[in-house]
């Protein structure tokens, strides 16, 4: 098949698929604020924030992001040096290769007159450029397997992305090696472009190439002063226009003197046809699967970057914001910088649920808008819900995405399908009836489900024998000092809760509201004059209430939850 | 393993009751070097009120109108009590420094040198006490006078009702009357430090004596809960006072109240600007006596403990609520050293078969016994450690509840403890 069609039609899929993958940005409805606006009424509201943000004060900011984090990388950089270093190789590597080697025709050829691959600093730069991504490739799959978090969360993609870029680097640098020692290549290249007079002429052209740029010959070269001096004539009048020595070729010039006792063999195998192909085919395949891959990235996060410099989510059009989500889940490296920051990140050890994770409530969350449901939906939720919006997913992430409003609409989102966080569906019923319910899941079944070990404070009496009932930690407690009616707002005061205990009511404890709402701040515990641990038994009741309840989900909607209770 | 470093000082106060708060600070006072360790939870279960001496002899229950006389005729009586180890001179200046102390605070207290005072309880009883929170005080010419007087309480406060005292002090009271206010946003149950928390803000104070001036209706006085402000009582009360412009008095609430937390929040404030290196929230957890002078006190909450080298030590860690004195179904023990409980030899001599005898039981009696110095002794009447002490209700042959001397004795105890502590140091 014609390369050119092949390259022609990868270029068609990768255009026509971005197009598409930026179109979905304005039709996914993550969290519309707003009823969902038209598309041309969202197409002019993007353009008018487009315009104001390059015609705007702001256009400095939107300058120093394009050139500080999107071509310097100096965020990733001071995040850790390390990484930042390893994405710069790539990133630069890549940019070279596509823009100087694989467009070379419409570009090295017309800047520069006398522009050949295959002299210097060319082949120079190419092999920089490789061995750049080379070792951005090995230090990225490192990275990946050596933090345990990150190796949890390896996905095929990340391989993919990798794989391929190696693949494609890789074939190239052993195509040029070939090409270095191949004799099939020499006698190709003077029959085109060399005007030889006779064997002997062939000979010291072939025999001074081999000495000084090492290639390889089907027949023992001949030597001696003289044939030298004539080759190394004849070079100068027919080939050093387009070649000088390979040596400066980093990487394929060593690998080349290894090949070189096998380059009539792999002659025969046609080896670099072969390998031609695969480093144009790959290379296309890049092209074609960008809008489908890692890769657009590309395209996602040098956007998600410049937006971030425009203002938070907040400051946003609110019909904009869904846009701007949308945009964040496609800007998504991968990288996994978020989970090694969130501040819940520990509780995935103890309940592996990947949703917990940032990184994976993200996947979880592109799932779900794409219409997953059943199990996909309650772990996202568990996830989503475990979150305490301390934000510093955003805040690290190097892709700049806005994930902290990305939680904060999905949450509602989740809340309004019937995938309520558990203090919400605790207030579907009041605790008499949870206590009814109880009754009916007896609690060591909860145990033999494999529930992470508790201190079972509540079940031994020996905790809250000494309490006297005295009321400090009541009195002590924020919740119930912020409530204007405690009975009402907590149906029960911890010095009640723990007269429940006193009193084996515990199954009436599990669904009071103060059970639920416990800060943790342990100034009960502290407070208490009998040494009562207060705060470990309202937070026990709270988990086995969690294993024992747990409701059937999807819940109705928010206004039947209520009027059932 | 552990967050702070060992530390030394010269004298170690266990307990952050009374009589370890006035310890350390008769201590701090005389420029001992003193760290104070305790939990501290259980001065708001005390009124607030300070009692020197309010009943002699107990069996009889008669109430005293002069403590110091009533002290004579004890120390004459009982040379085991306490009491008769503190003269009046040293009694009268650990009163001075302490409430010398509480009104330099910002929580001034009103006493008469020669008599006790009286304050209405709750329940419409009448109580007597030495010394009164300043917020108490008109309380004791009201008892006298008996004026037309308004009685206050809150909706949703429980154990207050001033229908009741009403109804209980009327007899003898023409004109008694009560009202129910309801606190804004605030509905249920009360406990009296959320209303204490409450009335913190000023501006609150002023509406609720706005409302009280609008029911006066002729009256000459007005009792209210006690729960004007934890902190900021002075002001609070004063500016309600103002807008009433006639006496007001607070009464006593249930318990934890909030003047026993005014008492705790002054001293665990201003002792460390005294220079009492405290440990409040913290426990003692492991003691060693090494030789004559030096023990070793494991401080800690539950992980993060340190340890406190000191020369002398003030046991002041209370009866069985506040965990200094615990007992099994054998007998009494002292939790921290192990110090011999002077106690009845039998567990069924520990109460008395009528459970309100007037007496008391003797269980009540029980603790340390002391030297003269307040330093523990055994059977023999030996000393047990040369530099350790005891104060407070921790001691032994006191009841200081049906005496009614609770602070005089922890004031007292502590007073002579450190003194003779720091005699002991040189």
């Amino acid at each position: 098949m014609d390369t050119t069609f092949i390259a022609y039609s990868a270029l068609g899929i990768g255009l026509i698929g971005t197009l598409w993958r930026i179109g979905r940005w304005f039709r996914l409805p993550i969290g519309a604020e707003c009823q969902p606006p038209t598309l041309t009424g969202l197409w002019s509201q993007t353009a008018r924030a487009v315009g104001r943000a390059v015609f705007g004060p702001r256009v400095t900011r939107l300058a120093k992001a394009l050139v500080w984090e999107v071509l310097l990388q100096g965020h990733v950089l001071r995040q850790d040096w390390r990484r930042g270093i390893m994405h710069l190789g790539l990133f630069y590597g890549f940019f070279f290769l596509v823009i100087f080697h694989a467009l070379d025709e419409f570009t090295s050829a017309r800047l520069w007159g006398d522009y050949a691959p295959t002299l210097n600093p060319w082949r120079l730069l190419r092999n920089l450029a490789a061995a750049l991504i080379l070792l951005g490739v090995a230090f990225a799959a490192l990275r990946r397997r050596s933090d345990p978090l990150l190796r949890a969360t390896r996905h095929m993609a990340d391989q993919l992305a990798l794989a391929l870029l190696a693949i494609i680097v890789f074939s190239g640098i052993l195509l040029e090696s070939h090409q270095i020692v191949s004799p099939e290549m020499f006698r190709t290249m003077v029959a085109e472009y060399a005007f030889i007079e006779d064997d002997a002429e062939f000979e010291a052209l072939q025999a001074y190439w081999q000495a000084e740029f090492g290639a390889a010959t089907t027949a023992p070269p001949k030597t001696g002063a003289d044939t030298l001096a004539l080759g190394r004539d004849l070079h100068a009048d027919f080939c050093a226009a387009c070649h000088d020595g390979p040596q400066s070729a980093l990487l394929s010039y060593p690998l080349s003197r290894l090949m070189k006792p096998l380059a009539n063999a792999l002659e025969k195998a046609n080896f670099d046809t072969l390998l031609w192909h695969l480093h144009f085919l790959v290379s296309c395949l890049g092209l074609a699967l960008l809008p489908f891959t890692k890769f657009f990235h590309l395209v996602a996060t040098p956007l998600s970057l410049l937006v971030r410099a425009g203002g938070t989510a907040a400051d946003a059009d609110a019909g904009l914001r869904p846009v701007r989500r949308a945009m964040g889940l496609d800007a998504c490296t991968h990288c996994g910088v978020c989970n090694q920051h969130c501040a819940v990140a520990v509780i995935y050890r103890a309940i592996p649920n990947p949703a917990i994770l940032p990184s994976e409530k993200l996947g979880a969350l592109m799932r779900w808008i794409s219409g997953a449901t059943g199990t996909q939906c309650v772990s996202l939720a568990e996830g989503s819900f475990i979150c305490t919006a301390c934000g510093r997913c955003t805040q690290w992430c190097p892709s700049g995405i806005d994930l902290q409003d990305l939680w904060r609409a999905s949450q509602r989102e989740l809340v309004q399908k019937g995938y309520p966080s558990a203090h919400g569906w605790i207030r579907s019923h009041r605790p008499a009836q949870w206590a009814a319910r109880a009754a009916t899941i007896p609690s060591a079944s909860a145990k033999a489900a494999g529930a992470p070990a508790t201190l079972d404070l509540s079940a031994n009496p020996e905790t809250f024998w000494s309490c006297v009932q005295c009321t400090t930690c009541t009195s002590v407690c924020p919740v119930v000092a912020v409530s204007d009616d405690p009975r009402r707002d907590l149906d029960l005061t911890p010095q009640q809760v723990m007269n429940m205990m006193r009193l084996q009511l515990r199954e009436l404890a599990l669904g009071a509201r103060m059970v639920w709402d416990c800060a943790t701040c342990y100034q009960c515990q502290e407070h208490c004059p009998q040494g009562v641990r207060v705060a470990d038994i309202l937070y026990e009741l709270r988990n086995e209430a969690h294993q024992r309840l747990k409701p059937d989900y999807p819940l109705g909607a928010p206004d039947e939850i209520v009027s059932k209770a | 393993m552990s967050k702070h470093r060992d530390i030394t000082c010269q004298l170690l106060v266990i307990g952050a009751g009374m009589a370890g708060m006035a310890a350390s600070l008769f201590a701090a006072r005389r420029g001992i070097d003193t760290v104070q360790v305790g939990l501290g939870g259980t001065i708001p279960f005390a009124s607030g009120l300070l009692d020197l001496l309010g009943v002699y002899p107990v069996p009889a229950g008669q109430i005293l109108t002069d403590p110091w006389e009533g002290m004579a005729r004890l120390r004459r009586v009982s040379p085991a009590h306490p009491y008769t180890r503190i003269g009046n001179q040293d009694m009268q200046a650990a009163w001075r420094q302490c409430l010398g102390f509480l009104a330099e605070a910002g929580q001034p207290y009103v006493s008469q040198a020669e008599r006790n005072m009286q304050v209405i309880t709750p329940v419409g009883t009448v109580k007597t006490t030495y010394a009164v929170p300043h917020t108490m005080a008109a309380a004791d010419d009201a008892l006298v006078r008996r004026p037309p007087c308004l009685l206050v309480d809150f909706a949703g406060l429980k154990g207050f009702s001033a229908r009741q005292i009403a109804a209980t002090l009327g007899a003898s009271w023409p004109d008694l009357r009560a009202v129910r206010l309801a606190v804004p946003r605030m509905q249920g149950e009360l406990q009296p430090e959320r209303l204490g928390r409450f009335l913190e803000n000023g501006e609150h104070c002023r509406q609720i004596a706005a409302t009280i001036h609008r029911r006066l209706d002729g009256a000459r006085a007005v009792g209210l809960p006690a729960v004007v402000g934890v902190h900021r009582t002075r002001p609070n009360f004063e500016a309600m006072q103002q807008i009433l412009g006639v006496p007001l008095f607070e009464i006593p609430t249930l318990l934890p109240s909030v003047p026993g937390l005014r008492l705790r929040e002054t001293f665990e404030q201003h002792l460390p600007r005294l220079g009492v290196r405290a440990w409040y929230q913290h426990r003692v957890t492991a003691v060693e006596a090494r030789r004559a002078n030096e023990f070793r006190i494991g401080i800690g909450r539950d992980a993060d403990g340190f340890r406190a080298r000191t020369q002398a030590v003030i046991l002041a860690t209370g009866r069985f609520f506040g965990k200094g004195l615990h007992a099994d179904r054998t007998a009494i023990r002292e939790t921290l050293f192990d110090l011999p409980v002077d106690q009845p030899p039998q567990r069924d001599e520990w109460h008395h078969k009528d459970l309100l005898h007037p007496a008391g039981h003797a269980i009540n009696r029980a603790g340390l016994a002391v030297d003269d110095c307040f330093r523990p002794v055994d059977v023999n009447g030996r000393r047990v450690y040369a530099r350790l002490f005891a104060a407070g209700s921790i001691l032994a042959h006191q009841d200081w509840v049906r005496e009614k001397s609770g602070s005089g004795l922890a004031i007292g105890s502590a007073y002579a403890a450190v003194r003779a502590c720091e005699r002991l140091l040189g």
